[in-house]
């Protein structure tokens, strides 16, 4: 199992006409092959930030100052006024974007999204070659094929957000990254979603996925290794069992006592909460387990 | 099978708005105290030129021919029936033309300024908009001031400053009317060629406004679209800028075509001004001369006019916006 | 709402307003001139510095004296006819929204027919059966025709904010209906309310002058628009006597463009969705949770169109809410 994307020193800044905010702080992640990477913390941790510049959509005024990308021997710059060829997009790395609800189009159905983005990359295909393409892809993983006909507000959340998923996917991309899935949906949706990725990984539809969400009990059963983010930096890397059994890092300690889960276990617990800025948990060096 | 029954739904309703329309147009003018019979009866004693007994027959003839003596409901009735024959009645003020022929004299005017500035107008504006939105920067902002002047001014602000500028000061297009004064209408190029120079100002009046309007709002909903999740999301799929960009624009344009109804009401209503400030003979002078004649078979007949025409305009949007936007039509028939 | 978020858009529609209001409300302090004063012939040309200042008009009368004068009508008009419509259709959506039902039903169908016949026509059909026609009743008379897309506008809101959390606690604690709506739903509208006012106010001054050009304006005052009927009347225009007719097309563009102006910098104060850009938009998304999603551009607060005659007076033209 070798590196399948490897990013390193990427450091996002928002210009606002303020102050500059300083998102994601010299940043570096490996993401290896068939792995699912969790990447947790709380709202304004800079894990969507950091999400979306590997997905390579950061724009104005969110700017990259330094970073690079490495994909198959392939090292893409993606700091100052790095040019990123557009077919990158969706064909090696894509994006699942956070609520699906608004990311189609209201007044076009499925099938015109699947065209163009199909055409996008390979003028030549015709019309019925896409949507036949993504027939197969859509009943291979289990969804009415109706739901090339239909218009966004027909479908169910979760079945919407599935759909999505799968238009993400449909030029098999190297890494998908996905900001918060799961967090629009009820938890048998959740639970459907999370069984159909990680079927389109053991497919190699795609080879890896960058699951960020705030929602800690749902790496558990989906990622293989969590990051941990806190104040735009990673504050502690490892496998799932260990992050959130054994955290060794002061800030996911905090974070995983302040987890509310309906489980037996926790009946007797207190739960503390924390402080939106703690100076000590800032300064406490990273902890990366092996 | 959700569009036939949405459609039915926008007729059945705006078959009911044009009775209460009817209702209020029967209605509302006969509410003046006094006979309006015996106001003109009365001016036409004064001129002096006929007797006593001559008043008497004019007075019963007119009685009975504007159905005044008899009980309201009834006149109603007639009412409605004349409309559905075409017949609008007889003018006060200039018996015993009807007014029927009036207006069909003043319409074709009307329209002529009008619909060629709505529809270039709205073609014209909403491109505007939606380039000032995409390009941004000096562009759109010097776009969006503009239109928003233009906007805002009333189209007989502007028509007056216009006659004054170029038609008074300037010299260059004709102040007043329609055609030159000894020509007499007809189809025939010459006619046309000198009719034209008199369309100009009102025209621009109208067009101009109407543009203004157009893209102020063209230019807010396209701006919100392209900050929107779709819009991001094609990005990040890939898409090329080429396909994005028409999705962004039939979105955009949902709530202009709502709005197009409305607009349209607008420039009707602001274009019978208009129309003065030119001596224009199309409806806005007609209605103008009839209110100070008092003459109300004609003002009656202009506003149901005006009501007719806002009414099938604002069908047609309505019609438009169900077969673009899926969602209303989804949401009328009940299938969320 | 801090004061650094104001756009230099706001600071110049607030000053123009400012002038306008000057001109209106002090100007005739400061004109010692009567506008029904003769002070001159037919059409005299300008002359420094007395009441001859911007010429006379057709009947001798002093320009300046009629600008003034007439100006404060204009706003006077505005203004009541403005805060009657605002008012209308304030409560009639109010009770329409939180109240649903039959109640709904009832008042929802009213508000469509009255939306679909131009107001114009209503307007022009009762103020053509008055008796006399003076300041106020013209004014009532346009207030109670312009205030359908309040009532539409309104009652979309009020019936989304009917499902939120807080009225459940409300009713809990046993207030009354109208209670409830002044001050548990009220509040959320506010910003939406003064928006709505101002166009209104706008609208309702436009509308009086074009009541006034077609000659049904009022009988005993001058007002800006019955001005311009005169100019037109006596060939003004023609005859190039433009003081008679500059100075009130002038101060009528002046106060409808100052007052949209006005509403457009504020709904982009209110609503930061509307502000360029993705960060503006993240930013606004932050700000959201407490900020309401009020915008002046319910479908149902009408497109651009022309200044004129506005069924829905415009804002600086936006579609539908969001």
């Amino acid at each position: 199992m070798g590196t399948l994307v490897n990013a390193e020193n990427i450091r996002g800044v928002y210009y606002t006409g303020a102050k500059d905010v300083v998102a994601v702080n010299d940043v570096s992640i490996k993401i290896e092959e068939g792995e699912v990477l969790g990447l947790a913390g709380e709202s304004g941790s800079g894990k969507t930030t950091l999400g979306s510049i590997i997905s390579l959509i950061a724009r104005p005024p969110l700017h990259v100052e330094h970073g690079t990308l490495e994909i198959d021997g392939q090292v893409q710059e993606l700091g100052g006024h790095a040019k990123i060829p557009r077919t990158w997009r969706g064909a090696v790395v894509s994006m699942l974007p956070q609520g699906a609800m608004n990311s189609v189009s209201p007044t076009k159905r499925i099938r015109h999204l699947i065209y163009d983005v199909m055409r996008s990359h390979d003028s030549k295909i015709s019309k019925g070659e896409a949507l036949d393409r993504a027939r197969e892809r859509i009943t291979a993983l289990g969804l009415p094929t109706r739901v090339l006909d239909a218009y966004p507000h027909q479908l169910s959340g979760g079945m919407k957000q599935r759909t999505v998923t799968i238009i993400s996917t449909l030029l098999n991309p190297r890494l998908l990254v996905a900001d918060e899935p799961t967090s629009a949906l009820d938890v048998t949706s959740q639970k459907i979603l999370i069984e159909m990725l990680l079927e389109m990984l053991k497919e190699r539809i795609m080879s890896g996925v960058i699951f960020v969400t705030h929602d800690l009990p749902v790496l558990r059963t989906a990622a293989n290794r969590i990051a941990v983010m806190y104040q735009g930096k990673i504050v502690e890397l490892g496998p799932t069992e260990i992050v959130v059994e054994r955290p060794e890092h002061p800030y996911t300690q905090a974070l995983m006592s302040s987890v509310l889960a309906p489980e037996p276990a926790y009946a007797n617990t207190r739960i503390e909460g924390m402080s939106s800025f703690d100076r000590s948990l800032f300064d406490a060096p990273a902890v990366i387990h092996k | 099978m959700a569009l036939a029954k949405y459609i039915g739904r926008k007729v059945a309703w705006t078959l009911v708005v044009f009775i209460v329309a009817l209702l209020l147009n029967f209605l509302l003018p006969r509410l003046i105290p006094g006979n309006p019979v015996d106001a003109i009866v009365g001016q036409m004693a004064r001129g002096g030129g006929s007797g006593g007994e001559q008043l008497e027959q004019i007075h019963q003839h007119y009685m009975q021919e504007f159905g005044l003596d008899k009980p309201l409901w009834q006149q109603f009735f007639i009412y409605i029936g004349n409309i559905f024959q075409g017949n609008l009645g007889t003018s006060f003020a200039n018996y015993p033309a009807s007014v029927g022929s009036l207006i069909s004299q003043a319409l074709p005017w009307s329209i002529a300024i009008q619909l060629p500035a709505i529809l270039i107008g709205w073609i014209v504006g909403n491109l505007l908009g939606a380039v000032a939105a995409y390009k941004g920067g000096w562009l759109d902002r010097g776009a969006f001031i503009g239109s928003l002047f233009l906007s805002s001014v009333p189209p007989f602000a502007l028509a007056i400053i216009l006659l004054f500028v170029v038609g008074v000061q300037l010299g260059i297009l004709p102040i007043g009317g329609a055609y030159s004064f000894g020509l007499t209408p007809e189809f025939s190029l010459a006619f046309f060629g000198d009719a034209i120079t008199y369309f100009w100002l009102p025209f621009w009046s109208l067009v101009l406004v109407f543009i203004g309007g157009q893209a102020v709002g063209m230019r807010s909903m396209a701006i919100y679209e392209l900050g929107s999740d779709y819009v991001n999301y094609n990005r990040g799929l890939g898409v090329k800028e080429g396909h994005t960009v028409r999705y962004i624009f039939r979105n955009a344009m949902l709530p202009q075509f709502t709005g197009l109804a409305l607009s349209i009401a607008a420039i009707i209503t602001g274009g019978l001004v208009t129309e003065l400030v030119f001596s224009y003979p199309g409806l806005g002078t007609l209605l103008f001369n009839a209110i100070g004649q008092n003459d109300y078979p004609v003002i009656s007949a202009i506003t149901l006019l005006i009501t007719i025409a806002v009414l099938i305009a604002n069908l047609a949007a309505d019609i438009l916006t169900g077969f673009i936007d899926p969602r209303i039509r989804a949401v009328q028939s009940g299938e969320r | 709402m801090s004061l650094r978020g104001l756009s230099p858009r706001f600071w110049v529609s607030v000053a123009l307003v400012g002038f306008v209001l000057f001109v209106g409300l002090i100007g005739p302090l400061i004109v010692s001139t009567s506008p029904d004063a003769t002070v001159g012939g037919l059409y005299d040309k300008p002359r420094c510095c007395g009441p001859l200042l911007l010429g006379a008009d057709n009947e001798g009368q002093s320009v300046m004296a009629n600008l003034v004068y007439g100006t404060r009508t204009s706003l006077i008009i505005g203004l009541v006819a403005g805060l009657i419509g605002t008012a209308i259709g304030l409560v009639v959506g109010l009770v329409a929204g939180y109240r649903g039902g039959w109640v709904d039903d009832v008042l929802s169908a009213l508000v469509n027919v009255g939306l679909a016949i131009p107001t114009l026509v209503i307007v022009i059909l009762v103020s053509v059966s008055l008796p006399q026609r003076n300041l106020y009743t013209l004014a009532f008379v346009i207030g109670f025709t312009a205030w359908f897309w309040v009532a539409r506008a309104v009652r979309a809101q009020s019936s989304s904010i009917r499902t939120r959390e807080h009225i459940d606690v409300a009713k809990l604690s046993g207030a009354g209906f109208w209670s409830i709506l002044r001050r548990d739903v009220l509040p959320y509208l506010l910003s939406y309310v003064v928006m709505a006012c101002i166009l209104q106010i706008s609208g309702a001054i436009l509308f009086e002058s074009t009541l006034s050009m077609l000659g049904l304006g009022a009988s005993n005052t001058t007002s800006l628009g019955t001005m311009l009927y005169w100019a037109i009347q006596w060939g003004s225009i023609r005859t190039g006597a433009w003081w008679a007719f500059v100075p009130p097309t002038l101060m009528l563009t002046l106060i409808v463009f100052s007052l949209l102006l006005l509403q457009s910098s504020l709904n982009e104060v209110f609503n930061p969705r509307l502000r360029r850009g993705r960060a503006a938009r993240k930013k606004a998304k932050d700000e959201g949770e407490e900020l309401e999603e009020v915008s002046v551009e319910g479908e149902d607060a009408g497109p651009v169109g022309s200044g004129g005659m506005l069924e829905t007076p415009v804002s600086a033209g936006h579609g539908e809410a969001r």
